[in-house]
């Protein structure tokens, strides 16, 4: 994060002809120009950085959107793709020149393929409503992001989004089958399908996937559903130290168990949420909370919950507590899931930080990440997938105080510098977009950069969609 | 224009393999200046360096036995990973290992093995081939259905590109997405974005109970509805294969299903499949040989043609094979819809009007001819499926960025 990044500049208007220009093909009430309504996408979740647009067009259909991309783009102006606005690297963030194209009213499930295990969509779709829709048939969609509840799957398909059962599961790239794409110029373009299996020359979806926006929008997304699990088995460990807690994680790991999903939450996030509307009865004296989850044929479920409970007891679990049934389960997981709604009410802002590192060096790292919060003086809490090492350490601010916002800066620089040095990355599931441009020097040398931009050069000649996010300026200093 | 140097200049003498080797009989009609065999990252990004400056194409390639029969006009050289060998670094906790493009999969397998971890891709003759040709070809076999394709379990990669140029793709931990994911181009380009030199591959907990079940027929028609029933059970086996003929089972059919986890549920998972599809099914006696069958089947041979479908769609693609192709050795992974079928002294008539069947029912042919193909039977190639145009497009993009000078044109097929 940069504090020059935070001032946002104002845009020009765009000329009334292009104004009409964009209602004839989307209707007038889905162009977007009066400042107070464009206030809403100044930001995504990263609030920030802000920007104001010049325009938000809300195209209904595919056609629509090449339309619209068409026309700006024969104008020489950048677009710059939303969903939900949820995303929380600033991906979605306005450029001063460019035109919001959002996804919102493009929401309906096209198909829904039971037997084939397949989903087509359209990317204002909500990440939740798919698995709705889809679970009276026994299936679901297994992505599922912290934000699913709002985010949508044309979003997780620019962020390659993860969520705590990706641990099992994988991520949305692994879910994703084919793709119709808008690209520079308003060229609609299919890629790959299921029916077509692997029999491409090369991986265009699976490029495409996470690409932040930077390569165009996809309007129509082919996706694999999973059938779901017979039965659940939820395990919260309550541990004295964060270090017990990441033992046993290891331990679980070690003896060959597949969990769904392996979540920690240390005391500063345990305290915020139990102070919150969201408390999930966690107590407030605990170093840290460990979730283990384990689905699949119900026979085998307990065996595997009672070796995760032998494992956190051996490691110094003081307290091990079960769910099988969904209530009891919902709030076993209050404490993680609602753990960013908690700590927005104990401070101004919230940086929340993404990291990924080899799941051994994790207790070494997060006992850096205290020791450099404690040297900043700032309030760090730490929310993490543990079984995959995704570390989101999330730091509590004032934006208001500059020098506050300076220690922010320089604490998150030397938490992604230590995260790459122990063979980590700056990001594992939220994307670069503005906020990690500065850090993309340190995991990418200058050949893997140049390659990026030639690669976004083949999909957009003229960097016309979502100028200035993920790639860093060629003349930036290595951060 | 003539190369800066001669490859002699710059690789050490054990790099540059005198003619005449092992690897002239696996590689059809082609015939190469010289074969390189780099011990390392900068011993391959000379050598392409060199033949980007030198015009002369590359051909890689691990062992060559699964190249299939290729024709080139021009300079070429062969550039062999086989030295390039050696896990690099292997942490059992973190599920996770590095190693050099040219290591067996045998070898990393074993290393796995030690500390009760796997790899779950089973293409054919993986016992065979060397990391970097996994990652290169994209195969991932039935496995795929539970685990995920390879692509998705490939966490990094070191990519010499056709200039010669170094690029270390993705890292070593399994969610990243720090910036554009050129891995996934990467995994199954078949070579043409570049020569692979590293992987690093996420690994799995071997399970406590590993069975392969087998149901019997004499056609792949009569096995049909089963397989169609046991797809739309509301689990997710590890992989489930139709297979014909199956004499090594003493069957003229057969359907292998393969299931993992904690004992208790892989008993249960049997229950349910068999009630839900109304059968009852053999244990695999020898489960190794059975698994192996199942890999392997159809696999070899002058050519072998890949259908791929909807799984919906199978039972029509296979009534397709058999009208046009007659009774010839399939393998049909049901749960991704993919048919391998083996063929011998096929009309490239009957291989196009298969294509068209294919194309009509939605997917789409792929064909791979064997080195020891003739010419007639290399004209099958002709009938695969071909990219939309705007597909092309992009590849062709995306091949001048990798591989401007077309040294790895070789590989573009």
């Amino acid at each position: 994060m940069t504090t020059a990044a935070l001032a946002a500049p104002v845009p020009a208007a765009l000329p009334t002809s292009l104004v009409r220009a964009l209602a004839e093909i989307v209707g007038k009430e889905h162009v977007l120009t009066d400042p107070n309504r464009l206030v809403v996408y100044e930001s995504d979740g990263l609030t920030a950085y802000r920007a104001a647009p010049r325009a938000v067009v809300l195209p209904g259909s595919g056609e629509e959107v090449a339309a619209v991309v068409r026309l700006l783009h024969g104008e020489g102006i950048p677009v710059v793709p939303r969903g939900a606005g949820t995303g929380l690297s600033g991906g979605a963030l306005p450029t001063p020149d460019g035109v919001v194209v959002g996804t919102a009213r493009m929401n309906r499930i096209l198909e829904v393929d039971v037997e084939n295990r397949l989903a087509r969509v359209q990317p204002g779709v909500i990440n939740a409503r798919l698995t709705e829709a889809t679970r009276p048939h026994g299936l679901y969609y297994a992505p599922d992001p912290s934000s699913q509840s709002t985010c949508t799957l044309g979003g997780n398909v620019a962020e390659n989004s993860g969520g705590p059962h990706c641990l099992k599961y994988g991520v949305t790239t692994r879910y994703v089958t084919g793709l119709t794409v808008v690209l520079a110029g308003g060229r609609m373009v299919r890629l790959g399908g299921a029916a077509r299996g692997g029999e491409v020359p090369l991986d265009l979806v699976g490029l495409f996937v996470g690409s932040e926006g930077c390569f165009g929008i996809a309007t129509e997304i082919e996706v694999r559903l999973l059938p779901v699990a017979e039965g659940v088995r939820t395990l919260l460990g309550i541990f004295e130290t964060m270090e017990q807690a990441g033992h046993a994680v290891t331990a679980i790991m070690a003896a060959g168990l597949v969990p769904a999903a392996v979540e920690i939450v240390d005391q500063a996030t345990i305290l915020a949420v139990e102070a919150s509307v969201y408390a999930g009865g966690y107590p407030t004296d605990a170093g840290a909370a460990l979730v283990v989850e384990f689905d699949g044929t119900e026979a085998g479920l307990d065996a595997e919950a009672d070796e995760a409970e032998a494992c956190c007891r051996a490691a110094g679990a003081r307290e091990v507590r079960r769910a099988s049934d969904p209530t009891t389960r919902a709030a076993l997981w209050n404490g993680r899931k609602k753990a960013f709604g908690a700590m927005g009410r104990i401070a101004p802002d919230l940086l929340v930080q993404d990291a990924t590192v080899p799941r051994t060096r994790l207790p070494e790292v997060l006992a850096k990440i205290t020791e450099i919060g404690e040297r900043y003086r700032l309030n760090v809490a730490n929310v993490f997938h543990a079984g995959d090492g995704n570390l989101h350490p999330n730091i509590l601010f004032d934006r208001n105080d500059p020098d506050e916002l300076e220690r922010v800066e320089r604490a998150s620089k030397e938490i992604m510098t230590l995260c790459v040095e122990v063979g980590g990355t700056i990001t594992g599931e939220h994307g670069v977009g503005v906020d990690k441009r500065g850090y993309m020097r340190l995991v990418n040398g200058p050949e893997e950069i140049a390659t990026m931009a030639a690669v976004k050069r083949v999909f957009d000649p003229h960097g016309l969609f979502n100028p200035g996010k993920v790639l860093p300026d060629p003349d930036e200093d290595p951060a | 224009m003539t190369p800066p140097t001669s490859l002699a200049d710059i690789l050490p003498h054990e790099a540059l393999a005198t003619g005449g080797s092992r690897l002239g009989s696996t590689t059809g009609v082609l015939a190469p200046e010289a074969i390189v065999r780099p011990e390392s990252t900068e011993e391959v990004a000379a050598t392409l360096g060199w033949a980007a400056a030198a015009g002369v194409a590359v051909l890689p390639f691990f062992s060559g036995r699964r190249l299939g029969r290729r024709a080139f006009e021009g300079r070429l050289i062969f550039l062999v990973t086989d030295r390039l060998r050696g896990i690099e670094i292997y942490e059992p906790a973190d599920l996770t290992l590095t190693a050099r493009a040219g290591t067996p999969l045998a070898a990393v397998s074993s290393a796995l093995a030690a500390n009760r971890q796997w790899l779950p891709f089973d293409p054919p003759f993986v016992d065979d081939r060397s990391l970097g040709g996994l990652v290169a070809t994209g195969e991932s076999g039935p496995t795929a259905a539970a685990f995920g394709e390879l692509r998705n379990h490939v966490l990094g990669a070191t990519l010499v590109t056709g200039e010669g140029r170094v690029l270390r793709l993705g890292g070593r931990v399994v969610k990243n997405v720090a910036g554009f994911d050129l891995l996934k181009p990467v995994v199954g380009s078949r070579g043409r974005l570049g020569v692979i030199t590293s992987v690093c591959l996420r690994a799995f907990p071997v399970p406590t109970e590993d069975r392969v079940l087998v149901l019997r027929a004499d056609r792949v028609a009569d096995l049909a509805a089963a397989a169609s029933a046991i797809r739309t059970a509301s689990l997710l086996p590890v992989s489930s294969v139709l297979i014909s003929p199956a004499d090594v089972l003493g069957a003229g059919a057969a359907l292998l299903v393969r299931l993992q986890g904690a004992r208790p549920a892989v008993d249960a998972d049997q229950r349910t499949l068999e009630a839900h599809a109304g059968v009852t099914f053999d244990r695999a006696s020898d489960m190794a040989a059975t698994l192996r069958t199942a890999r392997d089947h159809a696999a070899s041979g002058p050519a072998t043609l890949g259908v791929s479908v909807l799984p919906s769609r199978l039972a029509q693609a296979l009534e397709a094979v058999a009208d046009l192709l007659g009774d010839v050795p399939v393998a049909a992974d049901t749960y991704l819809g993919k048919v391998r079928v083996a063929v011998r002294d096929a009309e490239p008539a009957a291989a196009h009007k298969l294509c068209e069947r294919v194309q009509a029912l939605g997917g789409a042919l792929s064909v791979r001819v064997g080195d020891r193909a003739d010419a007639a039977t290399a004209e099958l190639s002709a009938a695969a499926s071909p990219p939309s145009p705007d597909e092309a497009a992009l590849v062709a993009g995306l091949d001048r960025v990798f591989d401007p000078k077309g040294v790895l044109r070789p590989c573009r097929r």
